[in-house]
């Protein structure tokens, strides 16, 4: 890891004052330091966001049902959280619940999570070059070791999305508050515009300028109604990153889906909308065999690679887990 | 602005002084963090730059103060310095082991604040104003903690290299759960790796130990 200096600032204004291109913003630290070590990112200055938790952090319900997480809510705060209770928020607990190790979760922000970067090993290791990064100009991964790579809305880059919690946030519709440098530059946008519309190589995995800061996830009251799940697949089962992830969010009304969203995670560059499976299966009276037909046809458009056509099938399981759970059809 | 002497490798021991960093410590234990205004006291004869609502840490070394096992201890770190290399390089508490040093095996678990931390992937500054509790401030002198006692009557292990992890990570569950199941042990322990393979009696172990009282 090379030297950085610090810089712990008073407010998240004077956080994004002393950011630029030479700075790294820090929550937590896991993925940064992790990059640091690898010497994939050198920053000069890294602007410590650890200590505003007077305005980052915080789990507040408003009077209308809406929730406010701050960026510096943990993932271990989140599966616990009261203010979570309601059955339409459980695909946000249970992803929260169930990444990464107790250790991570005690620790990890969700603005650190949704943030992070992708965990393909050619961009990873500093050994190899990588057309993400720029150290080269071709993506190794694609006719390589890509077992753990993406089925779905690559364009030059086949890496996935790694967090839990995105594809969670997506389904529930949630949107995020960012800042910039002068507070009249706050924006609330839905987290799917959190991510670049064209993933490609050189596109970065955020849309956040350097000097921009994510404050808070709003979950809409809409969120808290029915039921929602979260479901993955991994290689270990003790921990491990998702190999294939779902997320799904039904309301439920007179034995008929009312209302319908989901989003797959694992599987592409960005968390990945399934909203034509949400649009075929509304109205319709929830069913393994239901969701079984809508996850094929999900999964028709999916793009293997050499490695990871397992994902297919496992895909496919785990998003009808998901709805299954949703729907309250599990046990 | 920087201080010149500071920036590559930290020659000068103290340079930011025990005092004023005891005050920033003292409170961040009541407040939320370390209070930047009490390290504004410390700026600018102390290595910290000072300057419109940032203070900065410079590249070199400075000495901070970590709250370790209820002691202060006293270490020359630089911003980039883990909390597990500072504890075991610096303040000579080598219990807190170094396996991958990246998040993923468990070996260098401690707890801040009384919950489990990787301290490969936490900064030593990040650590100033928080309780750290190392596997070394578990025992109260000769009596072990429950459940180091019950490491022992288990043989909960064979090399020995993931124990103190293990351990740290086995407290934090009975302080979670008082009586876990063994779902609950194995998901709290999942961020444990043992290369030798004696999940086995490490769960026993747990289990045992919160019979005893180790969630005390
Ligand atoms: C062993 C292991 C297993 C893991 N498994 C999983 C898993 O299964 N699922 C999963 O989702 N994750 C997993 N993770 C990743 C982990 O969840 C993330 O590293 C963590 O959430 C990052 O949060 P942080 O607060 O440490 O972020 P940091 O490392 O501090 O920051 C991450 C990035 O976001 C930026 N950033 C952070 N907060 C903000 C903000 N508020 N505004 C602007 N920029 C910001 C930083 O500049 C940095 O680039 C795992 C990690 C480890 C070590
Ligand atoms: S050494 Fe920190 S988790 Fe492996
Ligand atoms: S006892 Fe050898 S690694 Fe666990």
């Amino acid at each position: 890891m090379n030297a950085f200096e610090l810089s712990l600032p008073d407010t998240l204004a004077d956080a994004a004052r002393k950011a630029g291109p030479n700075s790294a913003f820090k929550a937590a630290g896991i993925d940064l330091i992790d990059r640091l070590k690898e010497r994939i990112d050198d920053p000069e200055t890294v602007v410590d966001l650890l200590r505003l938790r007077d305005e980052l952090g915080g789990i507040q319900a408003t009077a209308n049902g809406a929730v406010r997480l701050g960026a510096l809510t943990t993932l271990q705060e989140l599966a616990d959280a009261t203010a979570l209770d309601a059955p339409g928020f459980g695909a946000l607990r249970e992803a929260c619940g169930e990444a990464a190790t107790p250790q991570v979760r005690a620790r990890a922000t969700l603005g650190g999570n949704l943030l992070q970067k992708n965990r393909c090993w050619y961009y990873r290791s500093n050994a190899f070059s990588c057309a993400h990064d720029g150290s080269g100009d071709r993506c190794l991964a694609w006719h390589g070791e890509n077992k753990f790579h993406a089925l779905f809305g690559t364009v030059d880059c086949v890496r996935v999305h790694p967090s839990n919690a995105a594809p969670a946030l997506v389904a529930l519709g949630a949107e995020v508050e960012i800042r910039g440098a002068d507070a009249d530059s706050s924006r609330r946008i839905p987290i799917r515009a959190l991510y670049p519309q064209s993933p490609a190589a050189r596109a970065p995995e955020h849309v956040l300028a350097d000097e921009e800061i994510l404050v808070a996830v709003h979950l809409p009251a809409s969120a808290a109604a029915g039921r929602s799940a979260y479901r993955e697949s991994r290689e270990k089962l003790s921990f491990d990153w998702a190999t294939t992830a779902a997320a799904a969010h039904l309301v439920v009304e007179g034995g008929k889906i009312a209302r319908a969203s989901v989003c797959l995670g694992a599987v592409a560059p960005n968390p990945w909308p399934l909203d034509d499976v949400a649009e075929r299966i509304t109205g319709q009276t929830p069913s393994r065999e239901l969701f079984a037909d809508a996850a094929r046809r999900a999964f028709r458009r999916a793009q293997p690679l050499r490695h990871n056509a397992y994902k297919v099938e496992v895909g496919q399981a785990i998003l009808v887990d998901a709805l299954a759970a949703a729907a309250g059809l599990e046990d | 602005m920087r201080d010149r002497d500071l920036r590559e490798g930290g020659s000068r021991p103290s340079g930011f002084s025990r005092r004023s960093f005891l005050k920033g410590a003292s409170v961040a234990a009541v407040g939320t963090g370390l209070a930047t205004e009490a390290l504004a006291d410390a700026a600018p004869t102390d290595g910290l730059i000072r300057e419109d609502g940032v203070t900065t840490v410079p590249k070199g070394a400075l000495e901070i103060t970590l709250r370790v096992n209820g002691e202060d201890v006293a270490v020359t770190v630089e911003p980039r310095t883990t909390l597990l290399d500072a504890l075991r390089d610096r303040a000579g508490l080598t219990g807190t082991k170094k396996v991958c040093d990246r998040g993923a095996c468990g070996a260098c678990t401690l707890l801040l604040d009384g919950k489990p931390a990787n301290s490969c992937l936490t900064l030593a500054w990040d650590a100033v104003g928080r309780e750290i509790t190392t596997i070394e401030g578990l025992a109260d002198g000769e009596n072990l903690h429950p459940v180091q006692q019950a490491f022992v009557e288990c043989d909960a292990l064979q090399c020995g290299f993931c124990t103190p992890g293990m351990v740290m990570s086995s407290v934090a569950c009975l302080q979670k759960h008082a009586t876990p199941t063994p779902e609950q042990i194995r998901h709290e322990l999942s961020g444990n790796i043992c290369r030798c393979g004696t999940y086995g009696r490490v769960f026993e172990a747990v289990a045992n130990a919160a019979k005893n009282g180790g969630g005390r």
